[in-house]
């Protein structure tokens, strides 16, 4: 009973970054509508700036920085320093990224704060180096006696810190007139107008007053953990579930919630080591526990949920229905395998990823673009083929079409499953749970050393009717067979995919995107639509955890992260989140892809790729919803009217010729391939 | 038609105690209503009176309680798809077309709603064409010029239209129509009521009619009933609608007798 009493305590500390997280999330969303996965990313940053002056008293900056004193500064300074660092961090964020897009549809919210949160991350790898470093604390070490037994001081004064701080808010939300009029701009902005408050001001305040508080947490924690760049960013998602628990505006839940969940995680950790605990279950439970939270809550009273910015009929950026042009495709095509063919090792295995990459947009294109729900889960799905891949291959010798055919339907199935909760929950919560279920997919399986062996799960070469198909052999990096399969892979799925675009499914998609009611009004059964869509988007993304598999010979967890799963969102937004288009060009310039490459071979830029890419994703989310596809098109349609003069260019084909040319043209496509 | 013995063992749509609570507003208390084939029955009540909810308790996008039938089949467990691909249509007061689609689309979705028949046959066997029962429904409506233009891009009166042709489409036992002539004016109007009649007549459908237009109901209509602070006060026939104590006391300020002047 001792040791679960002490490790309870130890998980108070996590618990109190919760507390932290969670209340800069009330205040934001309350304030602003927007659900701020950045919050930890933003909070890490400050925290880094107090380690950094307690190391050498010196101030970073993301561009230069200050030095403050010979040696490391006081504690009480570099405190002050770190918080005002904070304060000007969460303007900086209101008036450049938040507020442009404070009557964005919920995807650019999401995806301005995914950016944000992406982009911070860059920053910090770069200003203070990828490794973990550790913080002296703040709070004395200490113990004390608690009914009779021994426990850490140092956690009760954090979570005494975080209290007073939570009354804060409290207090700020219930008696001054800033907060209320914050409480009544919740409900419709007039409301706070009235009050005499611009809505945006208070927006501004609640985003410094939230990364205030957040920064408190992380400086307080890091003295437990150490700071490294994707800790605390990822932290934010035990908090995002606290946040749904407390239904969005609940200052008293948030501080009681976070606290259990923190203590729950910590208490786990030591049941995982009884003897009873099976084995395969003993890593990233404590990773499992936030989703299952989310999704039980959601299930008792998903209904309920106050749905602010995400029940408005969402104006996602309209669809161009795709038709397949079979000499343009072709065209395309020769160029690609040109490419393929005169390019090398680097070169050529970059290029390769670009097109693995292309599918593993399509499948946010499919879900998202078409389908318009939310999924950061996409990399999971596909590692979980890769790894169904590794398994299947290795131990049961299944031949390669088979064996990729049958890991992307376990993908599928995945998907499926992650559709659930959609059935309740839309837009922005979605999101949360999505990443809720991908982290714990990647700490339970991918991070999982009795499911995962730290030397990888070996995946064996693929072979088809006697043709070598590996990626490597001998001094070869990057062989042209291997290539050209994974182009004509991603080429039938891009033709499976303007098949069921253009047809009776991708207008269903597009009707439950555009509004769930009126869709079942016209028959559409909803449920099974989504099941459909995340089912087919799940598969793609298994197809390319093949690929991506096979390209490695093993399962690497790195190539599944969350993390990665964010880039790639973040580049198809930039690409264009509703074609097949934009994915294409979100795989040339997404991770690893060519561009990547080029980026480490041609500039030595490497860590500069995720720093560009997140504010790339920003400016577009802000200026652009239609991405760079659409961008194009747009240029296109400009030129062919200022040309031809004859067709009208409307946003899109008219349906009438969608659906008596495009099935013509994709006969003659399909003689083609 | 027949005016009487609304209860009769018939085919078409019954209502039965149904009953509709939202927090403390009972928004139907207990109503009765029926729909036989080939007939228009109009549904009228000041704003509020709970004319909506009724649509929506019938297609199932609310709670109810009670029983509702469709030819004699209990529909009122069944989802609100289920209840549209076994002929019960609606239309919505506010329109909920799909703004990024066509028009033809629009009403196109209805005929082909999806499922994972569809998802393998669009991607190993697309469709080459429509069965022309889309341009149809567009023009009985009136619509078969725009059948090519964004739906968002059309006024609210061609929307509520569009709405109606999307409601015709594939399998149509029974309309529900929520306020389908609210952005028309009276000529538009006296044209839709014509269109409705040919409708009603050529597919056998019934079809609920609500709307403010007085003219419109009385004139159109074979039977009519009022709801009021979600009771129904009145049913029967348009000529006793019209001098019924209850129902001008409920329109009052609305002169019933020259209302189809
Ligand atoms: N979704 C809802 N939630 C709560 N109350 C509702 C809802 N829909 C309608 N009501 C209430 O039910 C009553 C009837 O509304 P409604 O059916 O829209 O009337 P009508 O269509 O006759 O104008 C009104 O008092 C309205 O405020
Ligand atoms: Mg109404």
């Amino acid at each position: 009973m001792d040791t679960y009493l002490q490790f309870v305590i130890l998980g108070l500390g996590l618990g109190a970054v919760y507390v932290a997280l969670g209340n800069g999330l009330v205040l934001v969303y309350r304030a602003t509508g927007i659900i701020n996965f950045a919050q930890g990313a933003m909070a890490m940053w400050g925290a880094y700036v107090f380690a950094q002056l307690r190391l050498d008293g010196s101030l970073v900056l993301p561009v230069g920085r200050i030095q403050l004193g010979a040696g490391p500064t006081s504690v009480a300074v570099s405190l002050v320093v770190a918080l005002l660092t904070a304060v000007a961090l969460g303007l900086l964020a209101h008036y450049l990224v938040f507020r442009p897009v404070r009557h964005a549809p919920a995807l650019a919210q999401v995806v301005v704060s995914v950016a944000l949160m992406l982009s911070l991350q860059a920053l910090v790898v770069i200003r203070f180096g990828p490794n973990n470093i550790s913080v002296e604390s703040i709070i004395e070490p200490g113990s004390i006696d608690l009914f009779g037994v021994t426990v850490s001081s140092r956690e009760l004064k954090m979570v005494g810190v975080m209290l007073v701080l939570s009354v804060l808010v409290w207090a700020y939300f219930r008696f001054t007139r800033a907060g209320v009029a914050t409480r009544a701009a919740a409900e419709n902005e007039r409301g706070a107008t009235l009050r005499g408050f611009s809505p945006d001001r208070l927006a501004a305040l609640a985003l410094v007053m939230a990364n205030v508080v957040g920064t408190v947490g992380v400086i307080l924690a890091s003295s437990l953990t150490g700071l490294n760049p994707s800790n605390y960013t990822l932290l934010v998602v035990p908090a995002l579930a606290v946040l749904l628990v407390a239904r969005m505006e609940s200052i008293g839940t948030v501080f009681v919630a976070s606290l259990a969940l923190g203590a729950f995680q910590s208490v786990i950790n030591l049941l995982v080591l009884k003897p009873w605990w099976p084995t395969w279950a003993q890593s990233g439970i404590e990773q499992v526990v936030p989703f299952l939270v989310v999704v039980v809550i959601l299930f008792a009273f998903g209904s309920r949920l106050p749905s602010r910015g995400s029940l408005q009929t969402i104006p996602l950026p309209d669809v161009h229905i795709p038709r397949l042009r079979p000499v343009a495709g072709t065209v395309v095509l020769a160029v690609t395998v040109v490419l393929l063919v005169v390019t090398r090792d680097a070169y050529r295995f970059g290029l390769t990823y670009s097109i693995i990459l292309t599918l593993v947009a399509l499948s946010y294109v499919v879900i998202t673009g078409y389908l318009g729900q939310i999924s950061l889960a996409q990399t999971a799905f596909a590692g979980a083929a890769g790894f169904t891949l590794s398994k299947v291959t290795t131990d049961w010798d299944m031949p390669f079409l088979l064996a990729v055919l049958l890991c992307s339907v376990v993908a599928a199935l995945l998907g499926m499953i992650v559709a659930l909760p959609a059935f309740r929950i839309r837009g922005a919560q979605l999101a949360i749970v999505t990443i809720a279920a991908s982290l714990a997919i990647e700490r339970f399986v991918f991070n999982n050393y009795s499911l995962t062996p730290p030397s990888g799960n070996p995946i064996a070469d693929p072979h088809l009717f006697g043709m070598n198909l590996a990626v490597r052999e001998g001094a070869t990096l990057s062989r042209l067979s291997f290539s050209l399969m994974v182009l004509v892979v991603v080429t039938l799925v891009i033709v499976a995919f303007v098949r069921l675009a253009s047809g009776d499914t991708g207008r269903a998609f597009l009707a439950v995107r555009a509004n769930e009611r009126a869709a079942a009004s016209v028959g559409i059964d909803v449920r099974q639509t989504k099941l459909i869509g995340f089912g087919v988007s799940a598969f793609i993304a298994g197809l390319a955890g093949c690929l991506i598999g096979y390209s490695a010979g093993q399962l690497s967890a790195e190539s599944f992260s969350v993390f990665v799963g964010l880039q790639i969102l973040a580049v198809t937004y930039l690409g264009g989140i509703t074609s097949w288009g934009g994915a294409a060009v979100a795989g040339v310039i997404g991770p690893l892809g060519i561009i990547y490459v080029l980026f480490h071979d041609l500039f030595e830029m490497g860590d500069y790729y995720a720093l560009v890419s997140g504010l790339a994703l920003i400016l577009t989310a802000i200026l652009n919803p239609v991405g760079i596809a659409g961008a194009t098109r747009s240029q296109i349609d400009w030129v062919r009217r200022r040309i031809g003069g004859g067709r009208s260019p409307a946003a899109r084909e008219s349906a009438g010729a969608a659906a008596d040319d495009a099935p013509i043209d994709l006969r003659e496509v399909s003689d083609v391939h | 038609m027949s005016t009487d013995a609304p209860m009769g063992a018939h085919g078409g749509l019954r209502a039965e105690r149904l009953t509709v609570r939202y927090g403390g507003v009972t928004a139907n208390a207990d109503v009765d209503l029926d729909v036989r084939p080939g007939e228009i029955v109009g549904l009228i009540g000041p704003n509020g009176a709970g004319k909506t909810t009724f649509v929506d308790a019938v297609t199932g996008f609310t709670r109810s309680e009670g029983s509702v039938t469709l030819d004699g089949e209990r529909i009122d467990a069944l989802r609100p798809h289920e209840r549209r691909r076994r002929g019960l249509s609606r239309t919505w007061q506010s329109g909920e077309l799909f703004g990024n689609l066509t028009v033809r689309e629009n009403v196109a979705v209805a005929t082909r709603p999806g499922g994972v028949g569809t998802l393998f046959r669009d991607i190993f066997w697309p469709r080459r064409r429509s069965d022309g029962s889309v341009d149809r429904a567009l023009s009985l409506v009136g619509l078969g010029d725009e059948a090519d233009r964004l739906a968002r891009d059309l006024s609210l009166g061609q929307q509520k239209l569009v709405g109606v042709a999307r409601a015709l489409v594939g399998t149509c036992k029974l309309l529900l129509l929520d306020e389908p002539a609210a952005g028309l004016d009276s000529a538009e109007s006296l044209e839709f009521a014509t269109r409705l009649r040919t409708i009603v007549r050529e597919q056998g459908a019934g079809a609920l009619l609500i709307d403010h237009d007085m003219s419109l109901v009385l004139g159109v209509c074979d039977r009519v009933f009022v709801l009021e602070f979600g009771k129904l006060i009145f049913s029967g026939t348009p000529d006793e609608a019209r001098t019924d104590q209850a129902v001008v006391a409920a329109y009052l300020g609305v002169p019933m007798e020259n209302a189809d002047a």
